[in-house]
């Protein structure tokens, strides 16, 4: 898979580039709006990652551009600025999705991930992830040919600990990636816990055990 | 102690006009005194010459006396008489049993060689009555002038006075924090009031300058927050991925990444603020609060551990307008409050009505003054994961909505009440 990333923060960029090499996409990325017109005349890609603002240009212009020369790339916005009107303008003008900073790498990868899959998996809604298989449409999991009955918010959990397999994903990223906004101002994250833990009885019962590590504290990791 | 301006102008016009009408009244009195002598003096040298004329031409063949007209008198020269001056006289009236007031003057005339003394006589009695009656007149007529003075003033004044009322009223109406314009009348009319709304104008776009620039500064602070963080974020992500992590390096990582949320949850609430104040929620629908709180409440009990035990007093189908987004903050702001500051197996009250909504719950009470809690960056002492910004949220979109809140802590009971709309009276 080939990723595109366009952020002017050198740093920001740097980090973003390297938890997407970790995972095996080729990355390329780019600070500039001129140099972004560039790449995107020059090569395909499969994603790419778009800062809104850039020193040399709008990422706004960039996806008019974009979609002008029918290339159909799918496009995630990564904004500092959280306005549903930024986010209606961004969507209009043909981006798939949008990224609020400071974002967790883990969330902007399981977006990718879902856009990827909505892109090009052509209807085809099965994730496998060692002995587990879900159903995305259906939206069931299948663990050593048997069917576990998993709430929405687990659901949600394990597709998100799949989506960043082999990856410890922070408890904060957990949270914010589940219950979005309702997490603002929350004093403790203790009720990921509670969650993983039912998960993991629920894995155990179907004797998918041990796929889900607790990391210190930090967070959680699914090892496949 | 400071009066009305009116009040204030009458009671002055009360006090000096009266002294000055008085005055002017003396004045007047004195004035027609001295008229009505002039008068009488010539009326009597008149007299006198028809009657001296009468006599020369009758070679004395006249009465030489007529009772209150004349007296002809030869040569009589008795020295105590002033000649040619009025002087007064009384002539007794059998017929009406008094004495009349009269003015006499007497000249000593010469004919034929002979000196006589003539002496004209007039009633003083209607002229004094004509004093009387003009200076009873004009005594009316100042009394009304005094009373029509103080009614026109107190009216003009009224009237010259309205656009400097209509700019109080629209200046003490004025909220900064609305992001309302002020409106002043730019002619009214009258220059000093013109000068009075310009100025006030003027000042007011300078603070509002002011406020918006500071607003404007928190919001763009807030922007630029967020990309450090997105960058201390990444890296951190990174970090708690390499190999070879131990437990020691995990709990610094994981009190380092504890920071950064909460950093950024606050920078999150603090763009949220700024947001409100510049109206940028201008969506308004109808809200069921109802079905919110219940919803907010089973949403809220997956986060803690040990949810208080709640009581609902809550009635069906309570509508607000307004914005769907902010009435869930504020909402779920005050019960997560609730839950937040109770104690173990603690209790929460929940009672919602059209009016207001009241929220109940156990728990130690504050150690910082409840006047502050609203205010930004207020905690009890004990809390320190939370940001601090949760209440002054409640009360922002509280104001953006002109409803009131209150806080009140009595028997080990924490009280917040939100009153969306006052009841009728």
């Amino acid at each position: 898979m080939k990723l595109l990333v366009i952020e002017d923060e050198a740093s920001l960029l740097q980090s973003i580039m390297e938890y997407f090499e970790q995972i095996d996409f080729l990355c390329e990325g780019v600070t500039t709006y001129a140099n972004a017109i560039q790449k995107i005349d020059d090569y395909n890609y499969d994603c790419i990652i778009l800062d809104i603002n850039l020193p040399d240009g709008s990422g706004f212009e960039l996806l008019k551009y974009l979609r002008k020369y029918k290339k159909d790339e799918g496009v995630v916005i990564i904004s500092a600025r959280n306005s549903l009107d930024d986010k209606i303008t961004g969507l209009n003008f043909g981006a798939d999705d949008y990224v609020t900073k400071p974002f967790h790498l883990s969330e902007l990868n399981a977006r990718i991930k879902a856009l990827i899959r909505r892109k090009y998996a052509h209807g085809i809604d099965i994730l496998e992830a060692g002995n587990l298989k879900m159903d995305l449409a259906a939206r069931t999991v299948v663990c050593e040919n048997q069917i576990l009955s998993l709430t929405k918010n687990e659901f949600n959990l394990l597709l998100y600990l799949i989506n960043n397999k082999n990856r410890v994903v922070s408890k904060q990223a957990i949270a914010e990636h589940i219950y979005g906004d309702e997490t603002d101002n929350m004093p403790s994250f203790d009720f990921v816990y509670s969650h993983i833990k039912n998960l993991k009885r629920k894995l155990k019962e179907k004797g998918c055990e041990d796929i889900v590590q607790t990391v210190y504290g930090l967070g959680y990791k699914l090892s496949i | 102690m400071s009066k009305p301006l009116l009040q204030q102008n009458t009671r002055y016009l009360l006090l000096w006009l009266p002294v000055v009408l008085l005055g002017c009244t003396l004045l007047f009195f004195v004035l027609m005194q001295m008229q009505a002598h002039h008068m009488q003096e010539e009326q009597l040298f008149l007299k006198q010459k028809n009657i001296w004329n009468a006599f020369k031409v009758k070679s004395g063949n006249i009465d030489n006396h007529i009772a209150g007209e004349y007296d002809i008198i030869q040569s009589a020269n008795n020295e105590s008489i002033e000649l040619n001056e009025l002087r007064d006289t009384v002539i007794y009236y059998p017929d009406k049993q008094k004495s009349l007031p009269f003015k006499i003057l007497t000249s000593e005339l010469n004919w034929n060689n002979k000196i006589y003394q003539v002496t004209t006589y007039v009633s003083s009695t209607e002229i004094k009555h004509l004093i009387i009656k003009v200076f009873l007149g004009e005594a009316l007529l100042f009394v009304l002038l005094l009373i029509a003075i103080v009614i026109l003033n107190r009216k003009s004044s009224r009237l010259l006075w309205k656009p400097f009322f209509s700019t109080m009223k629209n200046v003490n109406e004025y909220d900064i924090t609305r992001n309302q314009s002020l409106m002043l009348q730019s002619k009214t009319g009258t220059t000093e009031f013109d000068e009075l709304n310009t100025v006030i104008t003027n000042l007011i776009n300078k603070v509002n300058a002011a406020y918006y620039n500071q607003k404007q500064f928190v919001e763009n602070a807030s922007h630029e927050i967020q990309t450090p963080l997105a960058i201390i974020r990444s890296k951190l992500e990174l970090l708690i991925n390499q190999p070879g992590l131990t437990e020691k390096n995990a709990s610094l990582l994981g009190d380092i990444t504890d920071a950064t949320n909460r950093l950024s949850q606050m920078n999150k609430t603090l763009l949220l603020l700024s947001k409100i104040e510049n109206n940028q929620f201008p969506e308004i629908e109808a809200v069921n609060v109802s079905q919110m709180i219940e919803r907010i409440l089973d949403s809220l009990i997956i986060y803690y551990d040990n949810f208080p035990e709640v009581e609902s007093k809550i009635q069906p189908n309570v509508i607000l307008h307004a914005n769907h987004s902010l009435t869930e903050i504020l909402i779920s702001n005050i019960i997560r409050n609730a839950v937040e500051h109770n104690q173990r197996n603690g209790k929460i009250i929940i009672h919602l009505s059209p009016v207001n909504l009241l929220v109940e719950n156990t728990g130690p009470s504050l150690q910082t003054n409840p006047a502050l809690l609203f205010e930004r960056f207020r905690k009890d002492s004990y809390q320190t994961k939370t940001t601090g910004l949760g209440l002054a949220l409640v009360k922002q979109i509280c104001n953006l909505y002109s409803y009131s809140v209150s806080y009140q802590y009595n028997n080990g009971w924490h009280k917040m009440q939100i009153i969306f709309r006052q009841p009728a009276a």
